[in-house]
């Protein structure tokens, strides 16, 4: 079963068309990278994956169903994570309890009135296990907001994977992190085990080469080519429109 | 038939006066992201202002000047003083326009005392006018009439000029117009000044229509809360489709169902927010 | 497991110094004369209105001016019960009053709860003004301005003298008691942590897979619980039901009692009752025609200069902070 097909999306603001047919399909186990020049639609794409917007015309399938209507929050519970371009975080409130959120989205008692939050011990464990692999339990009861900008990053990849979803929606995963930082999130990737299937989105080259099983090129809302990373670097036409990259 | 002519003129005539006051508030969210509880207060303020001096000079020209500028004054010393403070902050703006509404209205009922005053319309304009078969008040016709003038004007100053461009421009798009270059803050302390000032004034010219009375400030401040969700926050056209819509109801209700008044604005605001919820022609979040 | 019970023992309110001021409270009638053991009362009662407002506020940040219309309902449904039905039994009054209350929360959390931040406040605003101005209006129903008076203290079923302020005082401090603890555990619960979370990123919860219309509905309801449960006290305790308890001034006075004593901590609603109202007790023995003038000028004192409201301070006094309860703007 495919983790993930869209199929002739489309997405128009106002007068202007963001995405046109696009039509991709991502096998389960696979690593697909996007790529693009700002603008190019990578992140109209993802918000329709994840059900932030509504398509103009299209559909998405996730693992299989037909979510084209379904709101985002229902899609989680599907199987999908999202981590965000712009950090989208809990900034006054403390790691731990950012994690224990997240944890909490997916569980049946995340409706529980009554019962003390501690009481959970799954959960707690849970948290420490995704903080410690980090290297952020130590810094578990700090305000978000007191962090570096590397580790708030950190903490919205292991947002994104609280949920153990089966499609990992990566927005720019590296954006703005140092050499090791960045070493770090494609270990994090890397790591992951084949009954998750990842997308993302990213600029950097060292990114997209460690960890993609196959590149889909986007241009102008449209896809201009797809394939493995070795068939994008021969590619003429995305040679033409990405004048930056070293020839092969 | 000469009952329904007159509620329809005293209904447009309220009309024109939430217009004008509903118009600065609405203008005020939609552009500076403030919500001016104290809007209500500043139409008390004209009309108390507006009263005095009018039954000292007799002019009521006058009292229309003074009870705007009283008014636009005191609004310039709110927003520049503390509510340039909290943009944004709905709360905080809350708080601070409720606690100066009371204190507006305390002051006044401390320098006027608690009894009602009647202001009768200058002679110029006074008594009634018969038109065909019909008899109206001279004054609620004037009302009217201004209140379309200046609807008109602020249509051509909105869409027209280069002020208007950037007010709805700002509307719209906050960073954007700043980006461009233009000097916002300015922009903002002039719509709130005018905002007031016009608020001042619709006290003066309703003096006639409703009186000078302490509870004014809170009451019209709800009638125009109620056109400003009707027609959408930001909106001049919502205020001014909000504004002739309670108008008339209001007057109608009021004659047929005075119990019932409010309980049938209100539930249209509901039915109205439940198709859409950012009012007639509110930004669409 | 011992390690993680402690790891949350950090982010846990500790409830020693809220033990402490219970034990004050039940010691206040020792040293309160009766009127101002009426106050302490009716602070109580306040607090158990501002918890609701709290719960809303606070914790799940939807700003209404409009809470009164829950407790004011309650108070009259408690007047109508005792004065024109002639119903003696509290418990049947409490549960129909609170009932009352919760089923308007229901219908118009239905419509309104989706709406943003500024068009909601505005509508609450208007539900508020609406009853007040059916209260107002229907005095057949309510008595108009002069308000349903005539309710008696409460028949508990119990041979206790509910006539007698200190019985009554003990009554509705248990009363208060219970409600204190019913919002502790809420704000505890996985669903408290939600409403904190859609309270600070209400996107991000979505993303995360919550639905926060459910989370911002229910809390609603049950803050018009809070507001029923006090109403119906109230109506009690000052035996009318006036329309002033339902109307916009009442609901601003909640708001207010909710701001000073910070949103979102467990302390508010009691600090925040009281400083308003012995503010109002002291106002009104020097210059009670200033009050509304005097409030005003606190309002925006407390507007621009303590925008977190005095709580944290009191509670940093105590040096407990509570910590992942919600932020006051600090």
């Amino acid at each position: 079963m495919e983790a993930l097909r869209v199929e002739k999306l489309s997405k128009d603001f106002g007068g202007v068309r963001a995405l046109n047919d696009v039509s991709l399909s991502v096998a389960a186990g696979e690593r697909r990278a996007v790529i693009g020049a700002n603008g190019a639609g990578k992140s109209t794409l993802i918000n329709l994956i994840n059900g932030e917007m509504p398509p103009t015309f299209g559909r998405v399938y996730i693992l299989g169903k037909d979510v084209t209507g379904m709101p985002v929050y229902d899609r989680v519970h599907l199987g999908v994570g999202r981590s965000c371009q712009i950090n989208s975080l809990f900034l006054h409130i403390s790691v731990l309890d950012n994690v224990l959120l997240a944890l909490q989205a997916t569980q049946p008692f995340r409706f529980q009135m009554l019962r003390s939050i501690s009481k959970y011990d799954h959960l707690s464990a849970k948290a420490q296990a995704l903080l410690t692999a980090r290297g952020l339990w130590e810094k578990r009861d700090v305000p978000v907001v007191d962090l570096s900008y590397g580790e708030q990053r950190r903490i919205e990849i292991v947002l994104s994977l609280a949920s153990a979803p089966k499609l990992l929606l990566l927005d720019e995963p590296t954006a703005g992190l140092s050499a090791s930082e960045t070493s770090d999130i494609i270990e994090l990737v890397r790591g992951l085990g084949r009954d998750i299937s990842v997308l993302f989105i990213s600029h950097d080259m060292d990114v997209i080469f460690s960890i993609a099983d196959r590149i889909t090129v986007l241009h102008y809302g449209q896809v201009i080519a797809e394939g493995t990373p070795k068939e994008i670097r021969a590619n003429p036409k995305v040679k033409q429109i990405y004048l930056g990259y070293k020839e092969a | 038939m000469d009952f329904w002519v007159t509620i329809i003129v005293m209904g447009l005539s309220f009309s024109v006066l939430l217009f004008m006051l509903s118009s600065g508030l609405s203008l005020i969210f939609g552009l500076m992201n403030v919500l001016n509880l104290t809007h209500g207060g500043y139409y008390l303020i004209g009309s108390f202002v507006g009263i005095s001096i009018y039954k000292w000079t007799g002019n009521f020209l006058l009292a229309i000047l003074a009870g705007g500028a009283v008014a636009g004054i005191i609004g310039v010393g709110m927003e520049r003083g503390f509510l340039r403070y909290l943009p944004g902050q709905l709360l905080d703006q809350v708080i601070l326009t409720m606690g100066f509404l009371f204190i507006f209205t305390n002051l006044a009922k401390w320098i006027w005392g608690p009894i009602p005053q009647m202001a009768t319309p200058p002679s110029l304009v006074a008594g009634s006018l018969r038109i065909g078969a019909y008899s109206v008040y001279l004054y609620h016709l004037v009302v009217i009439f201004a209140g379309l003038i200046i609807a008109i004007v602020l249509w051509f100053f909105q869409e027209k000029t280069r002020y208007g461009a950037i007010i709805r421009a700002g509307i719209d798009n906050r960073e954007m117009i700043m980006a461009i270059g233009i000097n916002f803050n300015q922009v903002c302390a002039w719509v709130f000044f005018l905002g007031t000032v016009i608020a001042g004034i619709t006290g003066v010219i309703g003096l006639p229509l409703l009186g000078a009375y302490l509870e004014s400030g809170s009451e019209i401040l709800l009638y125009a809360i109620i056109v400003v969700i009707i027609g959408g926050l930001g909106s001049m056209q919502g205020a001014l489709a909000g504004s002739f819509l309670i108008g008339i109801i209001h007057s109608f209700s009021k004659a047929f169902f005075p119990a019932l008044a409010f309980f049938m604005m209100y539930l249209i605001v509901i039915i109205i927010l439940l198709v859409r919820p950012s009012g007639l022609f509110g930004k669409r979040s | 497991m011992k390690s993680l019970e402690l790891l949350f023992h950090k982010n846990r309110v500790s409830l020693g110094p809220y033990v402490g001021v219970g034990l004050i409270l039940i010691l206040l009638p020792l040293f309160l004369s009766p009127y101002l053991l009426y106050l302490a009362a009716k602070i109580l009662i306040f607090a158990i209105f501002a918890m609701g407002l709290n719960l809303i506020l606070g914790y799940t940040g939807l700003v209404s001016m409009g809470h009164a219309a829950f407790f004011g309902t309650a108070v009259y449904v408690g007047a109508f019960l005792t004065v024109h039905s002639g119903i003696e039994n509290f418990w049947l009054v409490a549960l129909l009053g609170v009932l009352a209350a919760v089923l308007m929360a229901a219908l118009f959390g239905l419509f309104i709860v989706h709406l943003s931040g500024a068009y909601f406040l505005l509508i609450t605003l208007g539900l508020s003004q609406l009853l007040f101005s059916i209260a107002w209006k229907w005095r057949a129903l309510t008595g108009g301005d002069d308000g349903l008076p005539g309710i008696p203290r409460p028949d508990l079923g119990l041979p206790l003298p509910m006539g007698d302020d200190t019985y009554f005082y003990y009554f509705v401090f248990l009363i208060f008691v219970g409600c204190f603890f019913l919002l502790y555990r809420l704000t505890d619960s996985p669903f408290g942590h939600a409403l904190v979370g859609i309270r600070e990123n209400e996107s991000r919860m979505k993303i995360l897979g919550y639905n926060p219309w459910r989370y911002k509905y229910v809390s609603f309801i049950i803050g018009g619980g809070f507001g029923g449960v006090a109403g119906v006290l109230y109506a009690y305790l000052i035996g009318i039901a006036y329309p002033g308890d339902i109307g916009l001034m009442a609901s601003v006075m909640v708001l207010f009692m909710v701001i000073l004593g910070s949103p979102g901590t467990l302390a508010c609603p009691l600090i925040g009752a009281t400083l308003l109202t012995t503010m109002e007790y002291v106002v009104s023995i020097f210059t009670p025609e200033r009050w509304p003038l005097i409030l005003g000028a606190v309002f925006v004192l407390i507007a621009m200069y303590f925008r977190g409201g005095i709580g944290i301070y009191l509670i940093r006094y105590w040096r407990k902070l509570d910590l992942g309860h919600g932020s006051p703007k600090s």
